[in-house]
């Protein structure tokens, strides 16, 4: 199926330069950071409250909101740079029709996030898992609560690199896509909670909250269309502004 | 057998006409140059034929298809359009392998490519640590990876060494040999005049010239007459057009023949006539300092 090959053909292109081993980096150092805040780092009372319960070790070790963060990013740089390097041109040229081509482009993203998703949240479950008993507590997350985690953290990736992804193509210019994932994902979310506070149920933070089972509200299956909403819109926007436009 | 047509192709940027009602088609077997100064319009020109820029009028077919509905574009067309549309950080074999699975192609001609191309000893090294040369031959080798009956080429010689021209030329003449379609775009005159078998020469988005490199050599007749202004002014009634330089006219639009029968007709001794053999470089200065009316200056067979 041409599809595949092309999906095939943009997952090489993702695996080929160094960018998504620098984001796995980053995914070390945030882990380390986190043993070494469950190590050394205290609650205002001197005590260890914040990894004392279950729910506290969740919410600690719940890793889907800042995947989608990081990934949001990864997806940004990982279109835009085709525009900047011009390898945009050879994957027109292979696929003139270019829905196919960008819904290939963001297949392999989603793929990409979602891997750093899992490799992020899995470094974070590791570590925690290692630091906590190290500090004489135990580590109280069940296997299912794990498997949540890993999944919500796959999922935010996936779709926070989409997110991204369409900016990336909206905005083509590396800087300005970066710039544009932060606004969206960092910056406007708690904005918008500030000129409405209904609608901290629907920031990403707390949709994928949600997901990670920390929170409740407002429900899983609304939580999940919300997310896709906010992947899938800049996305879309992305591929619609591609249609037509000049490749100079 | 693919011809490339373009009919009355237009193409602005705001107010700047790029391409202005282009006409013109390009024949398999053939190598065919196209010229023209930078900023004509030979990019866009391509890249419009190739469906990554828009036509604001007319349309442009590979074979009598539109680029978009070829069954399968990168099989039929190899391109080159940009020396550097290279992820710096990747490797060149790398390269190829993206456009290898995505165009579905198989690997095993990778290798080939690259030991033909001469990068076999840089194949994993960085494209971004290539010279312009070495991108360039990477260009050529992404293009010809697919075996493409038709190559669209945008200044492939650009940084090239003499003898990766001279390789350039003979892979090129090789696949025109072979019927397959070669149109290049080029500011090197004397690279095209050893190259190719048609040019298409454009000047501010018009087309002002096309036709085989042999016959628009000889789009001019010298003729010497101890009368010059009398037979130059029967001459531009004919329709010709005349320059007098240091005595001799000479006489662009009229076939030697019919100079001869005019310059009789009128009772006007000659001296001299001679068929005007300029070399590229001076027919292309001509024409592109000329200012482009609608009609070519002088229209070929490939028009």
């Amino acid at each position: 199926m041409k599809w595949l090959k092309l999906v095939r053909g943009e997952l090489r292109k993702l695996t080929t330069t160094s960018m998504p081993w620098a984001f796995v980096a980053v995914l070390v150092v945030i882990a380390a950071i986190n043993a070494a805040a469950i190590i050394w780092g205290t609650d205002a009372d001197g005590s260890k409250a914040f990894i004392s319960t279950a729910e506290d070790q969740l919410s600690l070790l719940a890793f889907g909101a800042n995947a989608m963060l990081i990934t949001g990013l990864f997806g940004a740089i990982a279109v835009s740079r085709e525009y900047g390097h011009g390898t945009v041109v050879p994957t027109f040229l292979t696929t003139p029709r270019r829905t196919r081509a960008v819904l290939a482009q963001l297949t392999a993203v989603f793929v990409g996030g979602g891997v750093l998703g899992l490799v992020g949240a899995g470094l974070i479950l590791v570590t925690g898992a290692i630091s906590i008993p190290a500090v004489d507590y135990e580590f109280m997350l069940s296997a299912g609560t794990v498997t949540r985690i890993l999944a919500a953290a796959v999922l935010a990736g996936g779709l926070g690199a989409v997110l991204g992804a369409g900016i990336g193509a909206l905005v083509r210019n590396t800087g300005g896509a970066v710039v544009g994932a932060v606004l969206v994902l960092l910056i406007l979310p708690p904005l918008a909670v500030q000129l409405a506070s209904g609608a901290a149920f629907w920031i990403p933070g707390t949709l994928v909250s949600v997901l990670s089972g920390v929170v409740d509200d407002p429900g899983l299956p609304a939580a999940l269309l919300a997310l896709a909403a906010w992947s899938l819109v800049p996305a879309v926007i992305g591929l619609a502004a591609v249609q037509k436009r000049d490749v100079v | 057998m693919h011809t490339l047509e373009f009919e009355n192709v237009t193409k602005s940027y705001g107010d700047a006409v790029v391409v202005d009602d282009m006409t013109f088609t390009v024949q398999p077997g053939r190598v065919t140059g196209f010229l023209g100064p930078n900023g004509a319009g030979k990019s866009t020109t391509m890249k419009i034929l190739l469906d990554l820029a828009s036509a604001d009028h007319g349309r442009t077919s590979i074979g009598g298809t539109r680029y978009r509905d070829l069954d399968d574009p990168a099989r039929t067309v190899g391109a080159i359009l940009e020396a550097n549309a290279f992820h710096p950080a990747r490797s060149g074999r790398n390269h190829l392998r993206v456009l290898a699975d995505s165009g579905g192609y198989p690997h095993d001609r990778i290798d080939e490519l690259l030991g033909l191309v001469g990068l076999a000893d840089a194949a994993d090294r960085k494209a971004g640590a290539y010279s312009l040369g070495m991108r360039q031959r990477l260009g050529l080798a992404a293009a010809v990876l697919p075996d493409p009956p038709v190559l669209v080429l945008d200044e492939p010689s650009n940084g090239l060494d003499p003898q990766g021209i001279r390789w350039m030329r003979d892979l090129l003449r090789q696949r025109a040999e072979m019927g397959n379609t070669v149109f290049v775009s080029s500011h090197l005159l004397s690279e095209v005049e050893h190259l190719a078998d048609e040019v298409v020469v454009i000047n501010r988005g018009k087309l002002v010239a096309s036709g085989a490199i042999s016959d628009l050599q000889q789009a001019g007749t010298t003729v010497r007459t101890p009368t010059p202004e009398p037979l130059s002014k029967i001459l531009e009634d004919a329709g010709a057009t005349v320059e007098i330089h240091e005595g001799a006219l000479r006489v662009q639009g009229l076939a030697i023949a019919e100079i001869g029968e005019r310059a009789h007709e009128g009772g006007i001794v000659l001296h001299e006539l001679t068929p005007l053999a300029g070399s590229l470089e001076e027919l292309f200065l001509g024409w592109t300092a000329l200012e482009t009316s609608d009609e070519p200056i002088v229209e070929g067979v490939a028009s």
